[in-house]
């Protein structure tokens, strides 16, 4: 069937568009370094895209949710026969993603007699000091991306950069209180989600691309009332890696009570 | 794929085996082997929840192998283990279980059931079954924790074939164990109030007290060594988890409450 090399380019091709639009209605996932540790952010219907891969790890996905628990129980399964077998500071998230998760996406993605995972991947690792945070995305092809400060995940690269552009202009970031790392993180997200609905409109009405470049990024009162209107039937989900927490395992995910009051101040803002 | 989030079973998928008596040992009588050893261990109810204690020595026959020994070991936020036996072994448990308690938990998202961390204790007894009959792996744990589903403190201890006991009141472990269990009964029993009405501070006076008392007639319980500032190891267990005494604490309390009747 793929006996031509450009027969096989073209099935890739497709395959990359059909994945484009399995994202498009997911939510985007942000995360960033604050002065205690790091937070993960995203608005989720029910079930939950946050998790604990190991002691410092944390993971945040966007997909199907069947392909997204294959692979956390990869990591999961990766982490902790690693972690055993040497030491818990063996267990990166740069050598899980490199030697372990990526090539197996890669293989799926490329296999074009089988299905790929619909998934694409953070995961943030909280090192011993702030400087050795670290971050890495995932896409569903398997190529992945490490970063510093922060990472996003979202429909498509350019929205994700805007998102993580938008977590860049906020100065002191490293500095940030856990409520002020949730604000920007929330407003981070909204950007995200925002271009992509706007971006699916346009696909929908078949035009050109009219997303509205970097320089033109959405105003305050646009953002504002996408929260309004996504929040009131979804729910904001929150995760933090702690530096100072006791013992090994320093992931937490924070409970409802504990995400309002630490949004309070800035959902108030919202005008009703 | 790990559903049943066995953390164990995964390990054994791998290759790996725990417990595996080597054959040449099988013939040798325990005493001969001359392994290293554990030695008194305690768990107390206490007004707030559970106090668990240890010395700090270990022996290979005659020899002091070593008295800076921790061998009340943290498993999670609300689980300690106890050990008496052969450290080898024992640390090697405690590894299993505490990756094993944590695998649960992320890969099930639920915390696993006190009863279930029970169970998991006395399943890697099982498996050990044949090194402790050969004399080179006998484990002896006393297994505490909160349990959050009865909304107390609690405290196991085990045979080394894996049957599991609830101490009540008390457990104890190890060879300098059976001086400080005539004391448990009588202190519990005849005392003005019991062993659980005690604060804090009481608690860990006791403790102390009954780990010295071991020291004096058991050659292979470390005590309390003043010149070096070695303590015991004295944990405390309630709802918030667990709180390791500080050897600071344990210096004025003992120079207080301790010293003085030695």
């Amino acid at each position: 069937m793929f006996e031509e090399p450009y027969r096989w380019v073209e099935a890739v091709g497709n395959r990359r568009q059909y994945l484009d639009e399995q994202f498009q209605q997911g939510s985007p996932v942000v995360a960033l370094s604050y002065a205690d540790g790091i937070l993960l952010l995203t608005v989720s219907r029910g079930t939950p895209k946050l998790y604990e891969i190991y002691d410092r790890i944390g993971l945040g996905g966007m997909g199907h949710p069947a392909d997204l628990e294959k692979l956390r129980f990869n990591l999961l399964e990766m982490a902790h026969v690693e972690g055993f077998n040497r030491s818990p500071s063996d267990v990166t998230g740069s050598r899980m993603v490199k030697y372990g998760l990526a090539p197996v996406i890669k293989q799926a993605f490329e296999e074009v007699y089988k299905a790929p995972f619909i998934v694409k991947i953070l995961l943030a690792e909280l090192g011993t000091k702030a400087e050795r945070d670290a971050f890495l995305t995932i896409n569903y092809d398997g190529t992945f991306e490490e970063s510093k400060g922060g990472a996003a995940i979202a429909s498509t690269p350019a929205i994700q950069a805007d998102v993580i552009g938008s977590l860049r202009k906020q100065a002191e970031l490293a500095a940030a209180s856990l409520s002020q790392a949730a604000d920007t993180a929330l407003r981070a997200w909204a950007i995200g989600s925002l271009a992509q609905r706007i971006e699916k409109v346009d696909d929908e009405d078949h035009k050109e691309s009219m997303r509205p470049s970097s320089a033109s990024s959405p105003d305050a009162t646009a953002i504002e009332s996408h929260l309004r209107e996504t929040l009131a039937d979804k729910t904001i989900e929150c995760a933090v890696l702690e530096r100072t927490a006791p013992g090994s395992s320093k992931y937490r995910a924070l409970k409802a009570e504990e995400i309002n009051n630490l949004l309070l101040p800035s959902l108030n803002r919202i005008p009703k | 794929m790990g559903m049943e989030g066995d953390f164990l079973q995964l390990l054994k998928e791998r290759g790996y085996q725990f417990s595996a008596p080597a054959s040449g040992l099988e013939a040798q009588p325990a005493e001969a082997a001359e392994i290293t050893k554990g030695t008194t261990i305690l768990a107390m109810k206490y007004r707030d929840g559970v106090l668990v204690a240890g010395d700090r020595r270990a022996t290979a026959g005659n020899m002091v192998m070593y008295d800076r020994t921790d061998k009340v070991l943290e498993i999670d936020r609300h689980s300690v283990m106890a050990i008496a036996g052969v450290p080898a072994t024992a640390y090697e448990m405690v590894r299993i279980l505490e990756h094993s308690f944590k695998y649960y938990r992320r890969t099930q998202l639920q915390e696993l059931s006190f009863e279930g961390k029970l169970r998991a204790v006395a399943k890697l007894l099982k498996d050990n079954v044949a090194a402790a009959l050969a004399g080179t792996g006998a484990v002896v744990p006393v297994f505490a924790g909160y349990d959050f589903e009865q909304g107390a403190a609690k405290i196991y201890f085990y045979d080394i074939l894996g049957a599991e006991f609830e101490g009540v009141e008390y457990a104890v472990s190890g060879s300098g164990s059976p001086t400080i269990r005539g004391i448990l009964h009588y202190l519990n029993t005849w005392s003005d109030r019991p062993l659980s009405a005690l604060p804090e501070e009481d608690a860990i006076v006791q403790a102390l007290r009954l780990l010295t008392s071991a020291a004096e007639f058991d050659s292979a319980t470390g005590g309390v060594n003043r010149d070096l500032n070695l303590y015991p190891i004295v944990k405390l267990i309630t709802e918030a988890g667990i709180q390791t005494t500080p050897a600071n604490r344990l210096q004025s309390l003992f120079e207080a409450k301790v010293a003085r009747h030695v």
